[in-house]
């Protein structure tokens, strides 16, 4: 499935309105704020339709998968948007992850769990509250907003450290080469660096935004007990490349304005593979021929560096 | 005392809004702490033991109380041993965790870092026998579980 689709959920008390972006959307936050209440409307509605009093408008079926013989339920659900509410432990499982990345459905998770199986944007972390569009109606308008702001990279780093160990790593250990430049090896890896790191050492974390959202809370939790960290994270370093305009291509400016209109979620469970696979083919025979396992050297060439490190924020550039 | 292992446990109640619906007892509603926890995380009114007054949904039942309630009102009043799954619960209800754990040892299970706050407190991790006095000691203890 491609696309962004609004939702709109009514029911006499309650609204809710919302935008999904992307095959993976995370709610959580506080108790009490409604994520249940909205499982059990789109519930209410799967059972009975408008006979339940419950309204939902979506260009997409929006169906509620449970615990129950979930693995026989998704495998009839197609082209929808799923919402799974929290205690649904099979969220967690590889058979949930193996069955998310060649569905063609989205994901609505209701969770407080990292779920490190799948590879969900920092972007697309959310909490429900109340609409203040709305505010001092009778009625409750509820929205979504994110959770994680977008990090400000407000300061110089004594060290760096890459998720990619291949051709991104390889780039930002050119760009940085006066500083220490390490690769965690993997996402996983890098709350405990962190952890190891020097107290009095501002750490530049460079990963791919795209597939980061499970780990948000760990560098959340981190940097509120005072460790030094600044985030970068685009959505991948392909996008990086794709984006700083080095391939002069109308296509791939087109897919960049609007990303979701392109990337079927059959296809590519997350969007830095996507953009891996478009910049691979716009290059391919070219003097910029990508390979994500090892960096064509031309990229480390000065003049296209540069012009891929003027997308980078001002203060690390 | 709160005991806290972090990631799964044998036995735990990993769904604990789920079990409440099946066991929770309509005196445990009227209870005050109840009713103080039910105040603050789910702004309502208990009125009587089946029915509490929510500013969004009007009259409810106890089925209809927040998932994070369901879960505090079982850690304060269910004494069958059972360990509940605390990340049924959001930060919002944390402090209400530390109270009850003042007043009786209290073992539950942690699926992510929640936000105790501030501090100090005294947490023993099960997982590594340690006890933890503040958010930065927790954090740097649950990255290696959750």
């Amino acid at each position: 499935m491609k696309g962004s689709y609004q939702i709109r959920i009514e029911s006499k008390f309650l609204t809710y309105s919302f935008t999904v972006r992307r095959n993976i959307t995370i709610i959580r936050g506080d108790s009490a704020t409604g994520k249940t209440t909205l499982i059990a409307m789109l519930q209410a509605h799967q059972e009975d339709a408008e006979s339940s009093g419950i309204t939902v408008r979506c260009d997409r079926q929006c169906v509620v998968l449970t615990s129950a013989r979930w693995e026989d339920n998704l495998a009839s659900i197609h082209d929808s948007i799923v919402f799974i509410d929290e205690g649904g432990r099979f969220m967690r499982s590889e058979e949930f992850a193996a069955a998310v990345a060649r569905s063609s459905n989205y994901y609505v998770l209701i969770t407080r769990e990292g779920l490190d199986n799948l590879p969900y944007s920092v972007d697309e972390i959310y909490g429900v509250r109340l609409s203040q569009q709305y505010a001092g109606l009778k009625k409750t308008y509820n929205e979504l907003y994110h959770i994680y702001h977008p990090h400000r990279v407000d300061r110089r780093e004594d060290e760096v450290i890459v998720e990619d160990s291949n051709s991104g790593y390889q780039f930002f250990r050119q760009v940085f080469q006066d500083l220490p430049c390490k690769s965690a090896g993997g996402k996983s890896n890098i709350a405990a660096i962190v952890k190891a790191a020097s107290e009095n050492k501002t750490v530049l974390i460079i990963a791919d935004g795209a597939a980061f959202g499970c780990e948000m809370e760990h560098m959340d939790r981190l940097i509120n007990s005072g460790a030094d960290i600044i985030l970068y994270l685009p959505e991948s370093f392909e996008w990086l490349i794709l984006h700083s305009g080095l391939l002069h291509d109308q296509n791939v400016r087109d897919i960049l304005e609007n990303p979701s209109e392109y990337i079927d979620s059959g296809e590519y469970v997350s969007w830095e593979r996507f953009f891996a696979h478009i910049l691979a083919a716009k290059t391919q025979g070219t003097w910029l021929a990508y390979s994500k396992s090892r960096l064509n050297t031309n990229y480390l060439d000065e003049k296209v560096r540069n012009q891929i490190c003027r997308e980078l924020p001002d203060v690390i550039r | 005392m709160l005991h806290v292992y972090l990631g799964d446990k044998d036995g735990e109640i990993y769904n604990p809004p789920l079990y409440f619906l099946s066991q929770y007892e309509p005196d445990w509603i009227m209870d005050e702490l109840s009713r103080k926890m039910i105040a603050d995380v789910d702004r309502s009114d208990v009125i009587s033991a089946r029915v509490i007054d929510s500013p969004v949904l009007g009259p409810i039942t106890p089925r209809e109380l927040s998932g994070g309630v369901k879960t505090l009102i079982l850690m304060a009043h269910d004494n069958s041993g059972k360990v509940f799954n605390a990340s049924a619960c959001g930060d919002n209800c944390a402090k209400w965790i530390l109270k009850i754990a003042e007043q009786k040892e209290l073992t539950i299970t942690l699926h992510n870092i929640m936000d105790f706050g501030d501090g100090p407190f005294r947490i023993h991790i099960l997982n590594t026998d340690e006890t933890v006095t503040n958010m930065k000691e927790f954090t740097y203890t649950a990255i290696d579980y959750v």
